[in-house]
């Protein structure tokens, strides 16, 4: 090895000094860095910016050895796969008839109960230029930034599910801190039990499910999504499937975020779409044919004394003038 | 003849800090080699510890310093860290450069293992008081064994610059 074929006769300065300048000068940046995280993140976002080009070159070739790799695995059980996919065909044209007369039925009750809608989620679709795991941080770099209208906090998703969060956003490029990241926490809920907790990165590949409810009873096999708790994150993204580990529950991530190529990053913020008024016709009173009842008659006198309790403002359907219509033939009865 | 002298002086200096530069642009390369089951190296620390022992003139602490600062910038974590651990290393290996500097073969080989456990070992604890809980340890050991492992080509090509590339730029050499 180097270290020792060569005799020690170098010219040595004394770096005590330089030494504790350096050392002092670190403890200052570990200082800022955990004051204003902004200033350090600014420059990274600039760094990654002038790089994006460069990177997205770097990446091609590995993404195309990495896309011949699975090619050519999927060559070896093209018949498997094809029986397989012919039978889950077949099983998910059943539930999707099944989604479509749900679908509608949700729909008619959101109208009957002036149900706040769920927000109209908008999104931007970008492109994975890197990926990094180190010890301390797992990550990956798109190339969509601030210009597409992306900002910290977005969640990403893949086809299947979420894979993490952007936690930092430059001019064209954004870092995504990834589910299994040791400083992710996000509040999720667990289906059906409907019990919340947060889903904790530890760079382990499944993260942990942490601050369960008292009384929740979790399964394995159960599935969990965002709970939007926060604002932050929209709610009912779907995450992964609850495991048993030794430690307690762990979640199997949907999404495989070492081989996502192209994401969405999901803008929440956005403003909420309004469902069109009710008509009359969707009602049930006036589908039934009867006439809808009338305001009670306020007493005179004691309106003061006893105020009436009122609802909070919603867009009132006008009581049908003409004959009610029947419902739509395509509309699904509640036996179904 | 002079100015030749003195730019051959100028480019042996630059050439140690250039590959610990080059090293933390490699090692940070977003790319993910075996579906990220294997973590990068410390590339960047490999010329310090190098050059810190066979001439520490030329990696005075300064650039431990700033090869720190842009490992901290391309690797994403919090500020400071692994600038922090570079210099801990090298104030380490500065103070026993004696003991590390007569070690040869395999022991040149546990030098740097020491040495850049130190630096694992700086890099975690400093996460751990940064956010106030301790990280997992295996990625770190992970790291630690990675980087160990491209030690021995690394000082390889390390050797062969500095005897092809340094020492004859250097007339003191």
């Amino acid at each position: 090895m180097a270290n020792g074929t060569w005799t020690n006769r170098r010219a040595r300065g004394n770096y005590q000094l330089p030494l504790a300048v350096v050392f002092v000068l670190a403890i200052i940046i570990v200082l800022l860095g955990k004051a204003q995280t902004t200033l350090f993140d600014r420059a990274r976002a600039h760094v990654t910016d002038w790089m994006a080009p460069g990177l997205e070159v770097v990446h091609r070739p590995f993404d195309w050895v990495s896309g011949l790799w699975h090619d050519l695995g999927d060559a070896f059980s093209v018949h498997q796969d094809n029986l397989r996919l012919k039978e889950e065909n077949a099983r998910l044209r059943q539930w999707q008839t099944y989604a479509v007369t749900l679908q509608a039925r949700v729909k008619r009750y959101q109208l009957l109960l002036h149900a706040v809608p769920d927000p109209a989620l908008s999104s931007v679709l970008a492109h994975v230029i890197g990926r990094a795991r180190r010890p301390f941080l797992e990550t990956m770099i798109l190339d969509a930034g601030k210009a597409n209208g992306v900002k910290p906090g977005q969640a990403v998703i893949d086809t299947r599910g979420m894979i993490g969060r952007i936690f930092l956003a430059g001019e064209h490029t954004a870092w995504v801190i990834l589910l299994s990241d040791l400083n992710s926490r996000i509040p999720v809920i667990i289906e059906p039990g409907h019990a919340q907790a947060i889903l904790s990165g530890d760079n382990a590949n499944a993260p942990a499910l942490e601050t369960l409810a008292q009384g929740a009873v979790v399964h394995e096999g159960d599935q969990v999504v965002s709970s939007g708790d926060g604002g932050i994150l929209p709610p009912g993204l779907p995450i992964g499937t609850v495991i048993a580990a030794a430690s307690g529950f762990r979640v199997a991530l949907l999404a495989d975020p070492a081989a996502s190529q192209d994401v969405e990053i999901v803008d929440f913020k956005t403003p909420i779409e309004m469902p069109p008024a009710p008509t009359a016709k969707d009602l049930p009173v006036a589908a039934a044919g009867l006439p809808p009842a009338a305001p009670p008659p306020a007493a005179a006198g004691n309106q003061a004394a006893a105020p009436v309790p009122t609802l909070p403002q919603k867009p009132v359907a006008k009581p049908a003038a003409e004959p009610a219509q029947p419902p739509p033939s395509d509309t699904p009865s509640d036996d179904q | 003849m002079e100015r030749a002298i003195m730019g051959s002086r100028i480019l042996a200096s630059v050439i140690p800090v250039s590959l610990a530069i080059l090293g933390v642009l490699i090692a940070n390369l977003p790319v993910s080699f075996l579906g990220g089951i294997v973590p990068a190296p410390l590339l960047g620390l490999m010329p310090i510890y190098f050059w810190c022992l066979v001439r520490p003139d030329l990696m005075p602490p300064f650039w431990a310093f700033a090869v720190g600062i842009l490992e901290d910038m391309l690797s994403g974590g919090p500020a400071g860290v692994w600038t922090l651990s570079f210099v801990v290393t090298y104030a380490l290996v500065d103070r026993q450069r004696d003991a590390f500097a007569g070690l040869s073969g395999l022991g040149a080989i546990l030098g740097f293992a020491t040495a850049a456990a130190v630096a694992c070992a700086s890099a975690y604890w400093v996460e751990a008081l940064y956010y106030w809980r301790l990280p997992p340890l295996a990625p770190v050991m992970g790291e630690l064994a990675m980087s160990v492992v491209f030690y021995v080509p690394a000082a390889m090509f390390l050797g062969l610059v500095h005897r092809r590339l340094v020492g004859p730029l250097r007339s003191d050499f």
